[in-house]
C-alpha cells in the first residue's frame, strides 16, 4: 500500500508548495506511517530553526481566532509570510472532532497568502501530541517566518506550548473571571506577552490592571512582560503587538535558552518514541521466560525483572 | 463502508472532511446536523461557515488535505456552483479529494454532478447512516489515490 | 438597551411556579388504583412520550394539574386581557382568517403578469418573494450571483425592476407584502420611489417588509453587516415610516425560519418573542411611544405537525405578548398588547416520499393554526418537499383552508380547546419554559449578545441533531420515511428557470447603469456614507434619494460594507 514518495515531499516543502506543505503534515498526523515520517523530518531538518514560533493561547471564546486572523493579516501586510496552526481537542469517545477555528479565520487567509491548517490534538496525556511538533517542523522547513500556534485554551497542551514556542502570547478578555481562571490553570506564569482583547467592552480597563497588579508580585525576568490592550473588530492596539513580538524575536534570538529548551524537549520526545517503537518491536524477546519462571518461583517481582531487563538492554546498546 | 479493509486505511488518521455551502444560501439546518452526525462518526470534521466562494473552498481542501469535501445547496444553483468547485480542483490537478454533494437536487442533475466526480447528491430525508457509508467508501478512495 | 428590570423574568417565573400546582392526588389514586393493574393485567411496554419542545406528556391530564387562578388570571375571554382566548371579541365570526398564499419568482416581467392576473382574480393583498443575490444585497451581474437569479424569488438589482413590477398597478389601491431582511430598508426605499412616480401619497401605500433581521441571524443567516448595524438601519426605517407612511408595518417577528432551522416549538416562541422584546426597546430608545408603534409589530409564526403542542404555542405567545408589553414595556394601549399573527404551515414536516401524505400533515398543521387563532395563513403545497408547488398543488392546499373554514365547523366558535385540562397544561407549560429561557437570554446580556455569541443558534443546533437522532433511531416516527416506506422514486417535477432570465436582467442593469447620471449615483452614495457614518442620522431619505438616481441594491449595499464591514457568525458547531 505504502508508496508515497517522500522525497518529492520533501522538494515540495522545500520549495514552499502548499499540496506538499498539506500532504506532509498529513504523514506526520498519521501514527501508522511514523516511518516515512520519519524520512521527511529528516530530509527537512537541516531547513529548520529559521521560523519564529509564536504559541497562542487563553481561555476558550474570548476571539482568540479572531485575533490571529488579524495578527496574520498585518504580519503579512509587513512583509512576513505567516502559517497559522490551529488545535483543536478530539473527542475521546469517538475519536472525531469539530475543527472550529477555520469558520473565523478564512477570511483573512486566501487573500494574504497565509497557510492555515487545523489539527486535532490526539496526544493521549493531553499534551501536545507529536504530530504538533513534527507540523511546526514542515511549516519551518517550508519557509514560514512566522508558524502561529493556536491551543484550545483548556488543560495540558496549553502548557505545553512553552517548550514548542518562542514566544507565548496570553490572551485574556474583560469579565467573566477569565483572570482567575487562568492563574489557577498556571498559563498567567508562562507568558512572554499579555493580550486582553476586546478592549471596547466593559470592564476591560479593570482586566488590564489586574494581570498589571498580577506582575508586579511575579518574578521577572530580563525580558519585561507586557500587557497590551487590542481590540481585533478596529485593530486597536495591533501595532505594539506586532512591535512588541519582533523585540521578542529580537530578544530570543540573543538568548539561547528558547531555544536550548526546544530543542532538549524535541529529542526527548523523539527518544521517548524512540524507545517506545524498540521496545514494542522487542517486547516477545525482553518479557523472557527466565524472568517469568523467577516471579513464578517468588525469586522476584515484575519491578525488579523489568528493571533488570531495561538495564541489560540499554547497555547493550551502548555496546553496539 | 462497512468493509474491513477500508475501515483500517482511517486507523491512524480518522476522515478528515470539509463541508461547505459555496453558494449565497444560509439554510444550515442539514449541515449542521451532519456535521455532529460526521464528528460522532469518528471523524475529522471542519465547517467552512457560510458564504464561502468555491475558490475559498477548493483552497481550504487543499491546505487542510481533506479526504472528501461535502457540499450543500438547497437554492437551485448547484449546476453552477458545485461544477465550480470541481472546476477548481481539475485546474489545480487534483484527483485524491473526493466530492460529494446534498440538498434539494433533482434526479436529471444527478446524473450530471456524477459525471463531474460529484457523487452522493442526497436529498433531504436521507438518513445519517447512508450518507456516512457513502462518505466512508469515498474517503477511501482519495485515501488510496493519496497512497496513505 | 435600557435596563428595564433586571429581575423581571425572575420574578415572573417565581410568580408562575407559585401558581403551578403541587401534587395531585385524583390523578395519583386514579393511577395506582385503576391505571397500574390495567397496565398490568395487558402488559403494556412503558414507552416514552415527548413532544418537539422536550416536555413529556402524561397519559391523563385533570383540573389538578390547572395553575390557581387559571380561569380568570391566565385565561380571560377573547378580546381582553391577557388575550389567551384570541385577539378580537368575535374572531372567525367577524372574518375569517386571511387566505394568504405566497408566490413570485422569475423576471420583474413576470412577477408583475402575476401580480396583475392575482388582482384581476379579486386579490388586493400581494405577496412577493425576492430570489437569493437579491436577498443578499447583490446585483444580478455580480460573480457571486452567477446562477441564482430569478431562483426562489423575482431579482431586483435597481429601482427599474421595481418599477417593471408594479407597472400598470396604482400602489394606492393594494397591500404588499415584501419577504425582505437584510436589504428591507433599500427595498422600501425603492417601493416609495415607484408610490412618488406614480403620484401615491405616502400615507396610502400599505403593506409589510419582514425586516426581521435577529431572526436571520438565528435561523435563516441572510445578512450584509453585522448585527448592530442591521438594526440602525431598522431603526431608521421605523422612525422614518412611523413619521411618513402610517400604513407600512416594518417588522414582520418571524419565528417560521427558526422553527425550519430546526428547533423546537417552545424554543421558536421564546426567542421569537425575545426578538419582539427587542424591537419594542428599540423603538424606545429611538423616541417613539410604546402605543403608537408596537400596534405595528406583528409575528409569523410556524404551525408544525403535534397538534396540541402548536396550539398551545399559539396561545402560550398571545398571553406572554399581552403581559409583557403591559407590566414591563409600560404599554397603556390594547392594541399595543395585541399579538397579531401569520401562521405558515410547517415545511419542515413535508416528505418527498409519499407526497400526498403531506396533505393530511399540512391539513393537521392549519388546524392547529386556526385553533390557535392566527389572523392569516399559508398552506404549504404537498410537493413542495422537492419542487416549486404546482397550480393543482397550490390549489389543495388553498381548499384545504376553505374546508377548515366552511364545512367543518371548527371556526364556529372562539377557541374551542380552550378549558381543556391536557390545552391548558401545556399552555402554561410552554409559557414557564419561555420565561426561563427569556431569564437565560437576559443573563447572557441580551438576545442580541446571546445571537453574537451563537448561544441560540447551538441550542437550535442540539434540538435539531437530538431530533435527527431520534428519527434515526426509530424513537420518532415519519411515515413513508423511517416507516411504513416503500420503495419508490424521487418524483421528478421542477421549475426549469431558463439562462435566458440572468442574461436579460444583467443586460437590463447594464442599460439603467448607461442611462442614469453617474455624477448624480456618485453624488448620492457619497452622502448616504456620510449618513451612515453618522448614528444620529436617519439614513432613509438618503437611501430613497440614492435609488431615485438608480444607484443599484448592491452598490448602496456597498457603501454599508465599507462603512459597517461584513459579518462571520461565531462557531455554532
Amino acid at each position: 500500500m505504502l508508496l508515497l514518495n517522500t522525497d518529492r515531499i520533501v522538494s515540495g516543502v522545500l520549495a514552499g508548495e502548499k499540496q506538499s506543505i498539506a500532504r506532509a503534515i498529513s504523514v506526520v498526523e498519521d501514527p501508522r506511517l511514523s516511518p516515512e515520517s520519519r524520512q521527511i523530518i529528516k530530509g527537512i531538518y537541516n531547513h529548520t530553526g529559521k521560523a519564529h514560533v509564536l504559541g497562542i493561547t487563553g481561555p476558550p471564546g474570548i476571539g482568540k481566532s479572531t485575533m490571529i486572523g488579524m495578527l496574520s493579516k498585518m504580519l503579512s501586510q509587513k512583509g512576513h509570510s505567516v502559517a497559522v496552526l490551529a488545535v483543536d481537542a478530539s473527542s475521546p469517545f469517538t475519536g472525531g472532532s469539530l475543527l472550529g477555528n477555520r469558520i473565523r479565520m478564512q477570511e483573512s487567509l486566501s487573500k494574504f497568502g497565509v497557510y492555515m491548517r487545523s489539527l486535532a490534538n490526539r496526544g493521549l496525556s493531553g499534551g501536545l501530541s507529536r504530530s504538533v511538533w513534527d507540523s511546526v517542523m514542515v511549516l519551518d522547513a517550508a519557509g514560514f517566518d512566522f508558524i502561529i500556534i493556536e491551543t484550545v485554551g483548556a488543560g495540558q497542551a496549553d502548557l505545553d506550548v512553552v517548550y514548542l514556542a518562542d514566544t507565548i502570547v496570553v490572551v485574556l478578555a474583560p469579565g467573566l473571571g477569565d483572570q482567575i481562571q487562568a492563574i489557577k490553570s498556571g498559563i498567567m506564569e508562562i507568558a512572554d506577552i499579555y493580550i486582553v482583547n476586546k478592549m471596547d467592552r466593559e470592564g476591560s480597563y479593570i482586566a488590564l490592571k489586574d494581570i498589571e497588579e498580577f506582575l508586579a508580585y511575579s518574578v521577572q525576568g530580563e525580558w519585561k512582560v507586557p500587557v497590551i490592550g487590542t481590540n481585533s473588530l478596529t485593530g486597536e492596539g495591533y501595532e505594539e503587538y506586532i512591535s512588541r513580538i519582533i523585540s521578542h524575536r529580537d530578544f530570543t534570538g540573543k538568548d539561547s535558552r528558547t531555544r536550548l529548551r526546544r530543542y532538549r524537549y524535541e529529542l526527548k520526545l523523539a527518544l521517548e518514541d524512540e524507545m517506545k517503537q524498540k521496545i514494542d518491536s522487542e517486547i516477545r524477546r525482553l518479557v523472557n521466560e527466565n524472568a517469568i519462571e523467577d516471579m513464578m518461583s517468588s525469586r522476584t517481582d515484575p519491578y525488579t525483572a523489568a528493571e533488570s531487563i531495561l538495564e541489560d538492554l540499554l547497555s547493550s546498546d551502548s555496546a553496539d | 463502508m462497512a468493509d474491513g479493509k477500508n475501515q483500517s486505511l482511517f486507523k491512524g488518521r480518522p476522515i478528515k472532511i470539509l463541508l461547505a455551502k459555496p453558494g449565497i444560501d444560509g439554510h444550515d439546518r442539514g449541515i449542521l446536523v451532519l456535521a455532529k452526525a460526521f464528528r460522532d462518526a469518528g471523524m475529522e470534521v471542519l465547517y467552512a461557515g457560510l458564504l464561502p466562494t468555491p475558490e475559498e473552498v477548493v483552497e481550504t481542501a487543499v491546505n487542510e488535505d481533506v479526504d472528501v469535501i461535502a457540499l450543500s445547496l438547497l437554492n437551485g444553483a448547484h449546476m453552477t456552483v458545485f461544477k465550480k468547485v470541481a472546476d477548481f480542483l481539475k485546474e489545480k490537478n487534483i484527483n485524491d479529494i473526493s466530492v460529494v454533494g446534498g440538498g434539494t437536487i433533482p434526479d436529471p442533475d444527478k446524473s450530471k454532478l456524477e459525471e463531474m466526480g460529484i457523487t452522493g447528491n442526497f436529498g433531504p430525508g436521507t438518513t445519517l447512516s447512508v450518507i456516512i457509508d457513502h462518505v466512508t467508501k469515498r474517503a477511501a478512495e482519495a485515501r488510496e489515490l493519496k497512497m496513505l | 438597551m435600557d435596563k428595564v428590570d433586571g429581575d423581571y423574568w425572575k420574578k415572573k417565573i417565581e410568580k408562575l411556579q407559585n401558581d403551578n400546582p403541587g401534587n395531585n392526588p385524583e390523578y395519583s389514586r386514579w393511577k395506582e388504583s385503576t391505571l397500574e393493574p390495567w397496565n398490568k393485567k395487558t402488559n403494556l411496554q412503558e414507552k416514552e412520550y415527548i413532544n418537539s419542545s422536550d416536555i413529556s406528556i402524561k397519559e391523563l391530564y385533570n383540573s389538578g394539574d390547572l395553575r390557581k387562578g387559571q380561569e380568570e388570571t391566565y385565561l380571560g375571554s377573547p378580546g381582553e386581557y391577557p388575550f389567551t382566548r384570541g385577539i378580537y371579541p368575535n374572531m372567525y365570526r367577524g372574518r375569517p382568517w386571511t387566505m394568504r398564499m405566497f408566490s413570485g419568482f422569475g423576471t420583474p416581467g413576470d412577477t408583475n403578469s402575476r401580480l396583475k392576473y392575482l388582482i384581476s382574480h379579486g386579490e388586493s393583498g400581494l405577496s412577493i418573494a425576492f430570489d437569493m443575490p437579491t436577498l443578499y444585497g447583490y446585483d444580478c451581474d455580480s460573480k457571486r450571483a452567477d446562477g441564482e437569479i430569478g431562483r426562489c424569488g423575482v431579482n431586483v438589482s435597481s429601482l427599474r425592476d421595481m418599477e417593471d413590477i408594479f407597472d400598470g398597478i396604482d400602489l394606492g389601491k393594494v397591500s404588499t407584502s415584501m419577504t425582505i431582511n437584510a436589504p428591507a430598508a433599500v427595498l422600501t426605499a425603492m417601493y416609495i420611489a415607484v408610490a412618488k412616480k406614480q403620484g401615491v401619497p405616502l400615507d396610502k401605500i400599505a403593506g409589510t417588509v419582514q425586516a426581521d433581521i435577529l431572526k436571520e441571524y438565528i435561523a435563516q443567516k441572510e445578512w450584509i453587516y453585522p448585527p448592530e448595524a442591521h438594526l440602525r438601519l431598522i431603526r431608521d426605517m421605523m422612525v422614518y415610516c412611523t413619521e411618513n407612511t402610517p400604513k407600512w408595518n416594518y417588522i414582520s417577528i418571524s419565528g417560521y425560519h427558526i422553527r425550519e432551522a430546526g428547533s423546537s416549538a417552545v424554543q421558536e416562541l421564546a426567542f421569537t418573542l425575545a426578538d419582539g422584546f427587542y424591537y419594542a426597546e428599540m423603538g424606545k430608545k429611538a423616541g417613539l411611544d410604546i402605543d403608537k408603534f408596537a400596534q405595528r409589530l406583528s409575528f409569523f409564526f410556524n404551525s408544525s405537525i403535534n397538534f396540541f403542542e402548536e396550539i398551545a404555542k399559539l396561545r402560550a405567545a398571545r398571553r406572554i405578548w399581552a403581559t409583557v408589553m403591559k407590566e414591563r414595556y409600560g404599554a397603556k394601549s390594547e392594541r399595543s398588547m395585541m399579538l397579531r399573527f401569520h401562521t405558515q404551515t410547517s415545511g419542515y414536516s413535508l416528505t418527498w416520499q409519499q407526497p400526498l401524505n403531506n396533505i393530511i400533515r399540512t391539513t393537521i398543521e392549519a388546524m392547529a393554526a386556526v385553533l390557535g387563532g392566527t389572523q392569516s395563513l399559508h398552506t404549504n403545497s404537498y410537493d413542495e418537499a422537492w419542487a416549486l408547488p404546482s397550480e393543482e398543488a397550490v390549489k389543495i392546499a388553498l381548499r384545504t383552508q376553505q374546508i377548515i373554514d366552511e364545512e367543518s365547523g371548527m371556526a364556529d366558535t372562539i377557541d374551542p380547546l380552550g378549558g381543556s385540562y391536557y390545552m391548558e397544561w401545556l399552555t402554561n407549560k410552554l409559557e414557564e419554559e419561555a420565561y426561563k429561557y427569556f431569564d437565560e437570554i437576559e443573563k447572557m446580556g441580551g438576545i442580541l449578545e446571546a445571537v453574537k455569541k451563537g448561544y441560540i443558534q447551538r441550542e437550535i443546533a442540539k434540538t435539531s441533531y437530538r431530533r435527527q437522532t431520534r428519527l434515526e433511531e426509530g424513537k420518532e416516527v415519519m411515515v413513508g420515511v423511517n416507516k411504513h416506506a416503500e420503495e419508490e422514486e424521487q418524483p421528478i417535477s421542477y421549475l426549469k428557470i431558463s439562462p435566458k432570465a440572468q442574461d436579460d436582467q444583467i443586460e437590463k442593469l447594464r442599460k439603467v447603469k448607461k442611462a442614469r447620471n453617474e455624477n448624480e449615483v456618485k453624488k448620492a452614495l457619497k452622502d448616504l456614507e456620510k449618513a451612515m457614518l453618522d448614528e444620529e442620522v436617519n439614513v432613509m431619505p438618503y437611501i430613497i434619494k440614492a435609488v431615485e438616481e438608480y444607484a443599484t441594491l448592491e452598490e448602496i449595499s456597498n457603501v454599508g460594507r465599507k462603512v459597517f464591514g461584513g459579518w462571520k457568525e461565531p462557531v455554532i458547531v
